[in-house]
């Protein structure tokens, strides 16, 4: 998380735009043609470095550089994972995980988003609650999770909390700088037309902050899988993290392997539908 | 002659800066007759932006007076629109819904505004953009949603911040054309700050020569052109007009210069 602020910074809108883009359409037909032989290009120069890796762990195993007990070839994990979701048993896992990590994410940006745009805003309320949100955002979310679960219990309210926990700072920082880098220019001339500060924030800073806090929830998407899986090893009955952790206690490789997959594509698809809604919510940027 | 619009008497702007004063804009005196284009030029850094400041309201004079209509400027309002260098449109609405802004703060019902901010679009030209988001517009199409925008309310006084200094040479030109237009099809009235002197000439009707800091209004000069004459920059009435204008202007762009050279204590007008 040390780089957050330096990454806020980059997220900045730059001043200026340029002076007189040429407003013009270009030849359609021929101008499709090669943005698809670019995506082509682009598509395979992307896969190139995942498929190698996939290969590997296909091959490696089988041609006796890694022992195939610790590391089974992927289409064994890959059979073990349809059987899993075969019997239900990996549905149920994810839907644990998922619900956990919603819940804490739903409760983070419920929280953590009016709390920003307070300190973005007031600088009263930043001078204040600044220093002791310090404090926590540099305290290790796994750190805290015996705390958690010494006064929460070992249940479910201690798994949310803790993923709540590590969601709520990427976005509560992205929302403050959100609220901060608001071009000046623009809330002087809302001003100008006396806009009230309530119609202000809401016609201005808020639209204007949204692709920022669209980086925090995104990051924090990514804080809540990984947060919630560590919990899960420490004491569940279910969920991904579970599964992982018994797989491995039971020696049943296969289906450990088959966890961390999946673990995987959830990250994958869940920092894709963040970012396809920041797009969605941010078309207005050049 | 009839009552000013708006009327500006011993308006004296004083920033703390360090501990010390320091004075953004002197005893600036001017009245703004009902319907004219009053052009004000002055050297950079002379308090252009402060006295705009001022007449939006953004910011209360130190001592003097600001009437608009004879009723004091006490903060911002819709009676008066304010065109910005920078264009200063909202990046995620289109250049339609940014028209919009200024009838939302006036409270205008939604069919209302639509209907007004294609009219308003229309008049500066750009009817067929009304969908386009300002990245998709030239920096000349950008100045026109913000005229747009700021008649679209029908303030009382339009101000505009150099609004044409960031552009370039032939998208200004045709822009004072523009503005000339508008000016006439809607009989607003205007003050219109630059440091052009060209500029200046050419749109006003009167020109208030500002001096250097601390600022103050140095003279004002009447400008009788007939600017729908062919070149009329060319013309001889036109040179006269801007040597005189320029002569005014020179001892406080000596001074200002000597400003500028002097150690920064003088940022605070920003």
């Amino acid at each position: 998380m040390s780089d957050l602020l330096l990454r806020q910074r980059a997220h900045a809108r730059p001043a200026e735009a340029p002076a007189e883009p040429a407003v013009l359409v270009p030849p359609r037909a021929a101008h499709a043609v090669r943005r698809a032989g670019r995506l082509a290009v682009a598509v395979g120069l992307r896969s190139v470095a995942v498929v190698a890796f996939l290969l590997l762990w296909e091959v490696a195993p089988r041609i006796g550089l890694v022992d195939p007990v610790f590391l089974p070839p992927l289409s064994e994990v890959l059979a073990t994972t349809r059987d899993l979701a075969a019997s239900g048993q990996l549905g149920e896992h994810v839907r644990a995980s998922l619900v956990r990590a919603g819940s804490g994410f739903g409760i983070a940006v419920v929280a953590a988003i009016p709390l920003g745009l307070l300190i973005g805003w007031y600088r009263t309320v930043s001078t204040v609650l600044s220093p002791i949100l310090e404090a926590f955002r540099n305290t290790a979310a796994l750190a805290l999770l015996p705390v958690f679960v010494l006064v929460l219990g070992i249940g479910e309210t201690s798994k949310i909390a803790l993923v709540a926990f590590a969601s709520f700072f990427p976005i509560l920082l992205n929302t403050i700088s959100g609220v901060r880098t608001v071009d000046p220019l623009l809330v002087r001339s809302a001003r100008s037309l006396g806009l009230s500060p309530l119609r202000l924030f809401q016609k201005v800073i808020l639209p204007s902050a949204v692709p920022t806090i669209f980086t925090g929830l995104r990051m924090a998407g990514a804080a809540s899988v990984l947060v919630l899986v560590a919990a899960e090893m420490i004491g569940a009955q279910a969920g991904l993290g579970y599964l992982i952790n018994a797989a491995q206690l039971n020696f049943q490789i296969p289906e450990m392997y088959a966890g961390i997959l999946t673990i995987s594509v959830i990250g994958i698809v869940v920092n894709y539908v963040l970012l396809a809604a920041e797009r969605r919510f941010s078309r207005w940027r050049a | 002659m009839s009552q000013p619009k708006l009327r500006l008497r011993e308006v004296r702007k004083e920033f703390a800066h360090r501990g010390d004063t320091f004075v953004a804009l002197a005893d600036a005196t001017l009245d703004v007759r009902p319907g004219e284009l009053l052009a004000v030029v002055g050297p950079s850094g002379c308090g252009k932006s402060t006295l705009l400041d001022l007449l939006g309201g953004l910011t209360t004079p130190s001592s003097g007076e600001i009437l608009l209509d004879g009723r004091p400027v006490t903060g911002p309002g819709l009676d008066r629109g304010i065109v910005f260098q920078q264009y200063a449109l909202l990046p995620w609405r289109t250049a339609q819904g940014n028209v919009e802004l200024g009838l939302e703060a006036k409270g205008l019902p939604r069919a209302e505004r639509r209907e007004t901010a294609r009219r308003f679009l229309d008049l500066v030209g750009l009817g067929g953009f009304a969908d386009r988001y300002p990245h998709e517009l030239s920096g000349g199409m950008k100045q026109r949603v913000a005229i747009a925008r700021s008649l679209a309310f029908e303030p009382d006084v339009l101000l505009m911040d150099e609004p044409f200094a960031a552009l370039d040479a032939q998208t200004r030109e045709s822009l004072q054309d523009e503005l000339l237009r508008i000016w006439r099809a809607t009989g607003a009235t205007i003050v219109f700050i630059t440091h052009g002197i060209d500029e200046a000439v050419y749109l006003g009707q009167r020109v208030a020569v500002m001096t250097s800091r601390p600022g103050r209004i140095k003279a004002v000069v009447d400008v009788d052109l007939d600017v729908s004459a062919p070149d009329v920059r060319s013309t001889d009435a036109f040179g006269a007009y801007r040597h005189r204008i320029w002569s005014l202007l020179q001892d406080e762009v000596v001074r200002a210069q000597q400003h500028e050279l002097a150690p920064r204590e003088d940022l605070a007008h920003v």
